[in-house]
């Protein structure tokens, strides 16, 4: 078990690593900062000074290296816009975020599982179809479709709701609505057919014909392993709180990281879109860590990576 | 929804296979149907439009669809909106295509050289693609977008990163199996190259799999195309694609919805076309791609 932590802990430190070189080379390859933040026409003088003051000068790996220092200083460059620090700004969206993303969450878990769970154990049933169906529109349509329809829906025809923007509780409904729905039923059809796997398994049919009773055999022997599969698609849910809901942010014109993100990208905030850039890599890697150790917990197989091998 | 519930991998003989595969159900007739239409559509664009995309008519500006000459009205500067979305149609595939052809060759490319060369080579591939697969694309491609800008070429290569993770692991995955069975042992025991071993003898056995999970991420590709459009980030107007329509039409949409919603439904229909026949494909042909 230890040497499972080990690797998984090393595995994710490498990407964080590959995702500050990746931040660091961009920033390097894109131009020279001297002249994108002076302007052209600043004095060779002061191109200098500012190369100095900034360590541009140094040589590559000596800059790398005190860009790395920086990082976990949580120093991460001003907005050129704004003018305060970068970090601060987007860890002022944050709650914003997860306002909409959090409740979300809920909505895909607490209609996605069960409905998933229930179309499989009825496959070919009315329920099944329409999860079926649910889950090939939630995957084609996209999430800007769905909420322009949804505001012309509600706010501009029946004017139930807020078009968009921040205020009270009634803002929050249709951000969240969009991405629930879609979300809960991509869940319920991956959920449906982790369990139609593990149904079709020997091990389920052995249980069925030593006399074990059906509902028994859902609790005890499929439900525990068709987990395993699921624990990803929700660890990549959890992951994506912070970054999954730019393009819903953005036709709600809700403030939180997303909205943030697109206008940083649109008027070119480099410190601003990398700070974000690092965060959601973060919180990627945590949450998939937390899904590596769950994988741990739930299957003891998966605790010996050698056995896991080949895929 | 015939083809939908199928979905589901349940053992098949080869028989019950063979059956199947004659049937075509009446669902994936029309995806495909209407698959041709659109690259009909997109590749004859220029003869097709009844206007210029970009020629603006202020006097005539959010006019009504079926209002006469412009089956489906214009938007807010009189551009007529069909011509719009025919070619919208044709950048928007261009683009799917292009990034597609792009993520394929290179995902095979360094799925072979992982299964080829083995060792350091083989990791380090296997990690940029967890690196790749761990990291929500769309926040990728806008900071690219946001460090480097954005023009035609450039986006379509940045699109092509997506999903070459996939077809990586497929490769390599079957490039390390067929060298176990025999037939790629015996061409290179006759002194084929491994060039021409992976190219001429792998590449057509593996290749179902991978026209498979080509169309299943085709759709992907588009959805992300017009998300990106749709932010403003994406094709960049003079030129226009689906989602840049949709983005564009937002402002106009309580006066003229139809701007935003002919586009949007192109989309979904387009997207929901191309799934249905990469689901129905793949379990024609492959049970290996998920």
């Amino acid at each position: 078990m230890l040497r499972f932590a080990f690797i998984r802990i090393t595995r994710a430190l490498l990407t964080v690593l590959l995702v500050i070189t990746f931040a660091f080379i961009v920033l390097r390859v894109s131009g020279d900062a001297a002249i994108s933040i002076m302007g052209d026409d600043a004095s060779p003088q002061a191109m200098e000074a500012f190369r100095k003051a900034w360590g541009l000068d140094k040589p590559i790996w000596l800059q790398y290296l005190h860009y790395f220092i920086a990082i976990f200083h949580g120093d991460l460059g001003h907005s050129m816009r704004g003018g305060g620090p970068a970090f601060d700004l987007v860890m002022s969206r944050i709650p914003a975020t997860l306002a909409i993303t959090l409740p979300a969450l809920l909505i895909k878990l607490f209609i996605g599982i069960p409905a998933g769970i229930y179309a499989a154990l009825n496959r070919d049933s009315l329920i099944d179809r329409s999860v079926m169906a649910a889950a090939v529109a939630g995957f084609t349509i996209p999430n800007f479709v769905l909420g322009l329809v949804l505001v012309q829906l509600f706010a501009i025809y029946l004017g139930l709701l807020p078009t968009g923007g921040a205020g009270g509780w009634q803002h929050i409904i249709l951000p969240v609505i969009t991405l629930g729905i879609s979300g809960a039923a991509v869940l319920a059809r991956f959920i449906r057919s982790a369990m139609l796997e593990v149904l079709s398994q020997h091990y389920v049919r052995t249980a069925s014909a030593k006399g074990v009773s059906w509902p028994v055999v859902v609790r005890r022997h499929a439900l525990p392993n068709a987990a395993i599969p699921t624990v990803t698609i929700v660890g990549f849910m959890v992951g994506n709180l912070i970054a999954g809901s730019v393009v819903v942010e953005s036709v709600f014109s809700w403030p939180g990281v997303g909205n943030l993100l697109v206008v940083s990208v649109a008027s070119r905030d480099l410190a601003v879109v990398q700070c974000i850039l690092l965060l959601v890599a973060a919180t990627m890697v945590a949450s998939n860590l937390i899904v590596d150790f769950l994988y741990g917990v739930l299957d003891p197989r998966m605790r010996n990576p050698s056995e896991s091998k080949g895929k | 929804m015939t083809t939908v519930e199928n979905t589901a991998q349940v053992p098949e003989t080869p028989q019950t296979l063979k059956v199947k595969k004659k049937r075509m159900p009446f669902l994936i007739l029309l995806s495909i149907a209407w698959i041709a239409l659109v690259i009909v559509v997109a590749v004859f664009a220029d003869f097709i439009a009844p206007y210029q995309y970009t020629s603006i008519n202020l006097h005539n500006r959010l006019a009504m669809p079926f209002s006469p000459g412009h089956l489906l009205g214009t938007d807010e500067l009189g551009r007529d909106v069909l011509s719009r979305l025919i070619i919208s149609i044709r950048i928007s595939l261009l683009v799917a295509f292009g990034a597609t052809i792009i993520s394929a060759v290179l995902g095979i490319s360094l799925g072979f050289l992982a299964a080829h060369f083995r060792g350091a080579v083989e990791q380090f591939i296997l990690m940029l693609a967890d690196f790749q697969a761990a990291m929500p694309f769309l926040i990728l491609s806008l900071s690219v977008l946001a460090f480097f800008g954005n023009d035609l070429p450039l986006f379509i290569a940045l699109m092509g990163l997506y999903g070459w993770e996939r077809y990586a692991r497929i490769s390599r995955g079957l490039a390390l199996s067929a060298s176990g069975q025999g037939y790629a042992g015996a061409v290179m025991q006759l002194g084929a190259s491994p060039l021409r071993i992976y190219l001429k003898h792998i590449l057509p056995n593996i290749a179902s799999t991978l026209i498979v999970s080509m169309t299943l991420t085709f759709p992907e590709i588009i959805l992300l195309e017009s998300s990106l459009s749709f932010l403003g980030l994406g094709v960049q107007p003079p030129m226009t694609s689906l989602g840049n329509m949709v983005g564009f039409g937002r402002e106009y949409m309580t006066r003229a919805p139809w701007i935003l919603f002919a586009p949007a439904v192109l989309i979904v229909l387009t997207t929901l076309a191309v799934s249905l026949l990469g689901d129905w494909l793949r379990d024609r042909l492959d049970k290996n791609v998920h």
